[in-house]
């Protein structure tokens, strides 16, 4: 398969109609792919039993998305889950593991330790500080632990990567679809204008006026009984 | 046996034992001098017979300059806890070994040498247990800094 894949673009690009053949290809290799992405569990710490074995079990169910088949060995995965811290000494294996794996792999780091060192980030002596130094990350997916339903939605933000990202003309890169596109209407200079603004109002406050304008101020003022004129 | 009569008892057994303020259990302090007689009749002597040793670590009193050696006993027999505490100083800190009282004592010792840098007198094997056998310095010591924490401790 693999020396097929790599002879094809050049073997069909030249012929009239290739690309087109190769974008249909392209389709069918990329939903095979993202279909059936078999993880390598990698759990250190507490996002494993969300990440790995609450996700894996019938109630949030990963076998909807045809990775249910984790396996042990980096031999046979190809989505590598880190759930977990990673601290130096496990660094180095994660590297060999990640080393391992066949290409084409992709990597999630969910939870916030495996972000950015997560809550021991700033005075751990022994934690890395992201996983995304010691692998190339594609799928970030925050929380501490992320439930599974975000896991979720990072495993499918990652099938639409494989499906609208990648193609056999040009493997290994990855385009990222999710990342570039501004709702409808809004424009970055939008952005900048109203980040200015919102700099330039939130500089000072007033206590009293704002204390004055809350809702429940007023409330209160309905609650509290009105002193009786003849005491 | 209770909290009190079980203090009374130690004391009893070591002349230089004083009693420790702060403590949930029972708890007595010792001189390091002490420390090794302490522990053996500790184990060995039918009303106490502490035959398990929970933990052992330390507590470091950088302003002190000392370092606070912390046993916590539970005796399986009589089902009651112990705690021994015993300052060393910080400097060329040593402490006698313990195990050949308990063998867990083996492993308990090498952590606290792995992260406090305190030396065992008489241990078989003292070497780092947890950290890489490269590591410089003692991470749990109060004035630890590594260049990759973002902010000192």
């Amino acid at each position: 398969m693999g020396i097929v894949l790599d002879r094809l673009p050049g073997f069909l690009e030249p012929i009239p109609g290739g690309s087109v053949l190769i974008t249909s290809i392209d389709a069918i290799i990329n939903w095979s792919r993202s279909n059936s992405l078999w993880p390598l569990a990698f759990g250190t710490k507490c996002c494993a039993i969300e990440m790995l074995m609450a996700t894996g079990a019938p109630h949030q169910d990963l076998a909807r998305f045809g990775a249910e088949v984790a396996r042990q060995t980096p031999r046979q995965a190809d989505l590598m889950v880190i759930a977990g811290a990673i601290v130096k000494k496990m660094a180095m294996r994660m590297r060999l593991l990640y080393e391992q794996m066949a290409e084409p792999r992709y990597v999630m780091a969910t939870g916030s330790c495996a972000i950015s060192g997560g809550p021991f980030m700033y005075h751990s002596y022994s934690i890395v500080r992201g996983a995304d130094e010691v692998v190339p990350v594609d799928v970030y997916v925050p929380g501490c632990p992320p439930r599974p339903e975000a896991f979720f939605y990072g495993l499918m933000t990652l099938q639409k990567m494989i499906r609208q990202g990648e193609t056999i003309r040009k493997p290994g890169i990855r385009k990222k679809p999710v990342l570039a596109a501004l709702p409808q209407g809004i424009t970055i200079d939008d952005l900048h204008a109203q980040q200015q603004e919102m700099l330039e109002h939130d500089n000072m406050v007033d206590v009293e006026q704002a204390a004055a304008q809350k809702i429940w101020a007023t409330r209160l003022d309905q609650w509290i009984p009105k002193p009786s004129k003849n005491s | 046996m209770d909290t009190e009569a079980l203090e009374k008892l130690v004391m009893g057994l070591e002349a230089q034992c004083r009693k420790r303020e702060q403590a949930d259990r029972a708890a007595v302090d010792v001189p390091v001098s002490a420390l090794e007689p302490l522990m053996r009749k500790l184990r060995n002597e039918d009303p106490l017979s502490f035959d398990l040793l929970l933990d052992h670590t330390a507590i470091d009193h950088i302003h002190e300059g000392l370092f606070e050696m912390v046993y916590l006993l539970y005796s399986t027999r009589h089902g009651h806890h112990l705690m021994v505490t015993c300052e060393i100083p910080r400097m060329d800190s040593i402490a006698p070994t313990l195990s050949d009282l308990w063998p867990i004592a083996h492993w308990q010792e090498r952590e606290v040498f792995d992260l406090f840098g305190i030396g065992y007198d008489g241990h078989p094997d003292l070497r780092r247990l947890f950290l890489e056998d490269g590591w410089k310095g003692y991470p749990l010591r109060k004035g630890y800094t590594d260049p990759d924490m973002l902010e000192p401790a």
